[in-house]
């Protein structure tokens, strides 16, 4: 199984540079990546139909997560200035 | 699970928590704290709950929006 | 000796489906405009700091549209993860869900949903000659790390430049 060693080994170094990375905003494009894997290992790690809707939800959830944080991010800058 | 990736796995979740003590933005603190919610649901999936992820994947972006209703009141204020 | 090669066999495959998924996700997002404008305010900031940090404004825009709403990356991948668990079925459920996910955030869903149906039969396809499903899971990660998570300044000058392809 060489394919979740290449998933699970990409998540983590795209978690070091999540945090290395200093701009916040430069840091979601990075937190995507880590869900893209996530989502890819936990259909690798346990193949069954349901697992579907797991995956589904997870991913969807944290776009909808890096969603607020953008929006409400550029909005609070925005009113401040 | 193999060890390689419990490990790494839980480096994930060790990162995330870490960093989510240790920055001083709210911003950044919930990118760290969305950081530790990935690192979990690969151990709750290996386990066989899929249920359980699927709800707690629902469950972990909403606190992130009702927090940050929180960030914005603050930001309109200052 | 043996098993060096069959390694070596499974990670050509997964290069290959690589290749594959990143012409088939980049294709239909450039199509169907994601380089155009930000879809929402936040997807307009992260291009405006990218801008910042050196890169194109236009790569910037698809870098935000990709991280703020689920687009045909995030239906290939979702795509080979259900070909997977339940053949081509679980395909086109997913294809509904995805359409759920891009109603949530707020966007149209056409590349989210087009990505998720054309990638469900191509990796049927590829599991007929020999491929597996779990090559182009771990091929669709390698794929969004070339996009979202080396350099954004390189990403987002290619995606500009294919973009402006595609309006001339």
């Amino acid at each position: 199984m060489i394919a979740l060693a290449v998933v699970a080994i990409i998540a983590a170094l795209e978690a070091v540079r999540v945090v290395a990375e200093r701009n916040t905003m430069r840091k979601l494009p990075y937190l995507n990546v880590v869900s893209f894997a996530i989502t890819g290992s936990l259909m690798l790690l346990l193949p069954h139909p349901l697992t579907i809707l797991a995956c589904a939800a997870y991913f969807v959830g944290s776009t909808l997560e890096s969603n607020a944080i953008a929006s409400t991010w550029s909005g609070g800058i925005r009113k401040h200035e | 699970m193999n060890e390689l990736y419990a490990i790494l796995f839980g480096f994930i979740t060790l990162l995330g928590g870490v960093t989510t003590a240790i920055y001083r933005d709210p911003f950044d603190k919930l990118i760290s704290l969305s950081l530790l919610a990935a690192g979990i649901f690969p151990f709750i999936v290996d386990r066989g709950y899929v249920d359980v992820a699927a709800a707690a994947a629902l469950i972990a972006p909403l606190g992130t929006i009702f927090t940050l209703m929180v960030c914005r009141r603050r930001a309109r204020d200052a | 000796m043996l098993e060096f090669y069959v390694m070596l066999a499974e990670g050509l495959r997964v290069l290959i489906a690589a290749g594959v998924c990143w012409l088939n996700f980049v294709t239909i997002d450039v199509f169907f405009g994601l380089p155009k404008e930000g879809g929402v305010s936040g997807a307009t900031a992260i291009a405006q700091e990218v801008e910042k940090g050196g890169g194109a404004l236009h790569g910037g825009y698809m870098l935000g549209n990709i991280v703020s709403s689920p687009d045909a990356s995030a239906g290939t991948l979702l795509a080979s993860c259900a070909v997977y668990a339940a053949g081509i079925p679980g395909g086109l459920v997913m294809a509904l869900l995805v359409y759920i996910g891009n109603r949530i955030c707020y966007d149209p869903g056409y590349a989210g949903t087009t990505g998720c149906i054309t990638a469900t039969f191509i990796v049927y396809a590829f599991t007929q000659i020999g491929f597996l499903a779990t090559d182009f899971i771990a091929g669709m990660v390698i794929a969004i790390l070339t996009i979202q998570g080396l350099s954004h300044v390189h990403a987002s000058r290619l995606l500009a430049t294919l973009w402006r392809w595609r309006s001339a």
